[in-house]
């Protein structure tokens, strides 16, 4: 087994600490806080930054414009982003817009836009039926035109430009629009971290098509492969930082002469808190070494479920039990932690969920094993 | 003599593999009790034959002197093919101990009798007493002559009543002013009126363990380990191996696997809840195996485990346990019933993999004392 994050060590540490810095130099979580009361954006002189950093093309290869070092190092920056709750729509940009333009219009100038931060794409793919969220299309790409419904689009609040997969006669495409165009209307949802996911109504939206044919829903299932990886890794970096700050609270909160942390019960729930994050750590970085080492739509889809069941489980249930081990503070908004749960809740249900993911896992494990 | 270590890692594997697959005695596969020696007498003379009842001993006192990635490759190999942990309290716990700490004649004496099972060992560590609080201990021996007079109990001491030896854990000094001093470990023939065993019965209906009375029992004071008084350090330093041997994905995996072909055979997967139960168990497994990993390759780079290693025992046990207690949910209403369950050509012991994972969070350190060793050596959480 090829674990790249053996395999690149130096490099991906080098990468995390430049990341590390440049978030809490931008101002940490306190930057978090600040956007969310402010309306759920960004800061844009960060992303570009982050760009600059080489964070956008981490995982994009060489012959594409980026820097070839897998998804195992866009994980790196996932977790990084998750621990200071970086507003910016990395991983949506990473995994999808760019994940998207670099399989199927690699030579276009978005790409090169997006990779270098000047343009933030966002990516509106899914949509919703009266179960839930529906597998088919509804959505058409006609006369040059959009029309139809998109659900939970990240990162459309400041993006300059909508990527939309629809329904092109026999197939999906891939197409570009301008959030204020016409024939485009954006309802935003606020999530619980103050983030925005958007629905997307379109009604004859002009638009240039980039991409159809049987290589747009292959395209769209690698991204979303890595999308759901990389949103683990996030949340991977979520819970590291909650657990972190609990058990610092518990050094230092006394109750009854002692610190709270000397107390037995609260000893044996922080090791279990401990122990699913170093299970979860392990979980995400395998799957990403595992995918990084393989084409197979289906094993990579495999490993991505995998990771995110994982990391969901562990984040609600480290994020949860922080409140619970500060007591009251925890529950007053001015205490960071509860940032920490509000951006697992978002993230967790964000492309599905661990009972969804399992599930998906089980189909996967089980007709790989038909297959055999 | 055969230097292991110099075979390629796939050449090695090669030829682990093919002994075990074209050696081991098909009947003896994955047997779900511990054995007595009779039982398994003829593959330990192969075993013994081939040279590899102790891979972990240095080859110069008659082991196989792999390095830790050797050593795991074995292990792993052994376990994929269902091979048994055989009576080796001697060869994982007393052998070590006397090759640390040994004078040269007890090495000459007492190792190549423990690798060819003339003597067979059993550990005594508990007492009623003595369980997680060990330094706890009151069997007590006394020095007469050149003899120790042994006067205490043990308990819980597996396999005893098919044993020869004890190694002990005895006071020696009770005026020591801490409880962990004035312990010296002894080795102890069984073979004598002053000892007498009793068979105990677990919950799975086996007799696995015992309890062992000393009364004005003897042995010689050349059979004492190390020096006098400092048992209770040499005891505690037997190697980090044996933890991350116990945090192993073999039982869970195996159980696993059980697990799947009899819900398979009983049409359990088309209940959806059963099914996201597997699939949450199944990950459990798979990420420890990550994890577990993690370690192994620590452990192939040659560097030194830390007290984190606990937490791969806790996880991989209590995995064990739920994967356990689902097999008894897919059984339903046979649930309760002792035996094998057929189920189409399989038939599954569900209860007694269940009584099996029982004492796995007991003992070895249980659950709870290591989690009490990650708070404080891991997490730094004040005393
Ligand atoms: C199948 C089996 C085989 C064994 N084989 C051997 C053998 O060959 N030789 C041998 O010497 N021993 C053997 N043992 C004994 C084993 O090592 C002990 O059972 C173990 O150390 C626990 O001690 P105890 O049973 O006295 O439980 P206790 O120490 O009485 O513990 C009872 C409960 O209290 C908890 N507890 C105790 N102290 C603390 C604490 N400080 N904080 C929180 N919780 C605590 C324990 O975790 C446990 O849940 C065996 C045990 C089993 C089950």
């Amino acid at each position: 087994m090829i674990n790249a994050a053996h395999h690149d060590h130096d490099d991906l540490r080098l990468l995390r600490e430049s990341v590390r810095t440049l978030l809490e130099r931008a101002g940490g979580v306190a930057r978090a806080r600040k956007i969310r009361d402010e309306d759920g954006g960004w800061d844009a002189p960060v992303m570009t930054e982050l760009a600059k950093a080489g964070v956008f093309g981490a995982a994009v290869p060489e012959e594409a414009g980026g820097l070839g070092m897998g998804l195992a190092a866009a994980g790196i920056i996932a977790e990084e982003v998750g621990r200071v709750i970086a507003p910016e729509p990395v991983v949506a940009s990473v995994g999808l817009a760019i994940g998207l333009l670099r399989r199927l219009c690699p030579e276009h100038a978005l790409l090169t836009e997006a990779l270098a931060g000047t343009t933030v794409l966002a990516t509106a793919w899914q949509e919703r039926d009266a179960k839930g969220f529906s597998d088919t299309l509804s959505s058409r790409f006609e006369n040059g035109a959009l029309t139809g419904t998109k659900s939970w689009v990240a990162g459309v609040a400041a993006a300059s430009g909508i990527l939309v997969v629809a329904e092109a006669g026999g197939g999906p495409a891939l197409a570009l629009v301008e959030p204020g165009g016409k024939g485009v209307s954006i309802d935003k949802r606020r999530q619980s971290d103050g983030s925005i996911l958007a629905e997307l109504h379109l009604s004859g939206a002009p638009t240039e098509l980039l991409a159809e044919g049987p290589v747009v829903a292959k395209a769209l299932e690698a991204a979303v492969s890595d999308t759901t990886v990389l949103t683990a890794a996030e949340l991977v970096g979520v819970s590291a930082k909650a657990l972190e700050i609990t058990l610092d609270y518990i050094k230092t909160r006394e109750q009854f002469d002692k610190p709270i942390g000397s107390f037995q019960v609260i000893q044996h729930r922080a090791v279990d808190m401990h122990v699913m994050q170093e299970v979860a750590e392990a979980s995400v970085r395998d799957a990403l070494g595992l995918m990084d080492a393989t084409e197979a739509p289906r094993l990579r889809a495999r490993q991505a479920s995998r990771a995110k069941a994982r990391a969901c489980t562990t984040a609600r249930k480290i994020t949860r039990e922080a409140i619970q081990l500060h007591g009251a503070v925890g529950y007053t908004d001015e205490f960071d932690i509860g940032l920490y749960l509000n951006r697992a809740l978002v993230l967790s249900a964000w492309l599905g969920d661990d009972v969804y993911h399992r599930r998906l896992w089980l189909n996967a494990r089980n007709a790989e094993e038909a297959a055999e | 003599m055969i230097d292991y270590n110099a075979m390629s890692d796939a050449d090695f594997r090669r030829q682990v593999r093919q002994f075990f697959e074209t050696e081991y005695p098909e009947e003896l596969r994955n047997l779900s009790h511990r054995p007595k020696f009779a039982e398994i007498e003829h593959w330990h003379r192969k075993l013994h034959a081939k040279g590899w009842v102790a891979p972990a001993w240095p080859a110069e006192f008659g082991g196989m002197g792999l390095n830790a990635a050797k050593l795991l490759f074995f292990y792993e190999e052994q376990q994929r093919w269902g091979v048994v942990r055989g009576r080796d309290m001697g060869v994982q716990m007393v052998g070590p101990l006397i090759i640390k700490f040994g004078t040269d004649a007890q090495k000459a004496y007492w190792l190549p009798r423990i690798l060819s099972c003339e003597d067979i060992w059993c550990q005594g560590y508990s007492e009623p007493g003595a369980g997680s609080d060990l330094a706890n201990l009151r069997t007590n021996a006394v020095i007469e002559g050149n003899e120790f007079v042994i006067n205490g109990q043990k308990i819980w001491t597996t396999m005893a009543h098919d044993s020869t030896h004890i190694f002990m854990l005895v006071r020696t000094d009770p005026k020591a002013p801490k409880k962990q001093q004035g312990i010296s470990f002894i080795l102890v023939p069984m073979d004598q009126p002053g000892v007498e065993v009793r068979t105990i019965t677990t919950l799975a209906g086996e007799t696995e363990f015992c309890e062992v009375f000393f009364d004005d029992a003897r042995t010689p004071c050349e059979n004492l380990v190390g020096e006098l008084n400092k048992g209770w350090t040499m005891a505690k330093s037997l190697l980090s191996f044996e933890r991350v041997f116990i945090g192993a994905p073999n039982l869970a995996q195996n159980a696993l696997g059980q697990l799947e072909t009899y819900a398979r055979g009983a049409g359990r997967f088309d209940d959806p809840v059963f099914c996201d139960r597997f699939a949450e168990v199944a990950l459990d497994v798979e990420d420890h195996a990550a994890l577990y990993a993690r370690f192994a390759d620590q452990l192939k780079r040659s560097e030194p485990l830390g007290a984190d290693v606990s937490m791969l025992k806790i996880w991989v046990t209590e995995t064990f346990q739920k994967i356990t207690e689902l097999m008894i949910e897919a059984a339903g209403p046979d649930g309760g019933t002792l035996g094998p369950l057929q189920v189409g050509n399989v038939g599954l012991d569900v209860l007694a993999v269940f009584y099996k994972a029982r004492p796995t969070t007991i003992y070895g350190g249980s659950n709870e004392i290591q989690r009490n060793i990650l708070s404080k050596a891991v997490l730094g959480l004040p005393g």
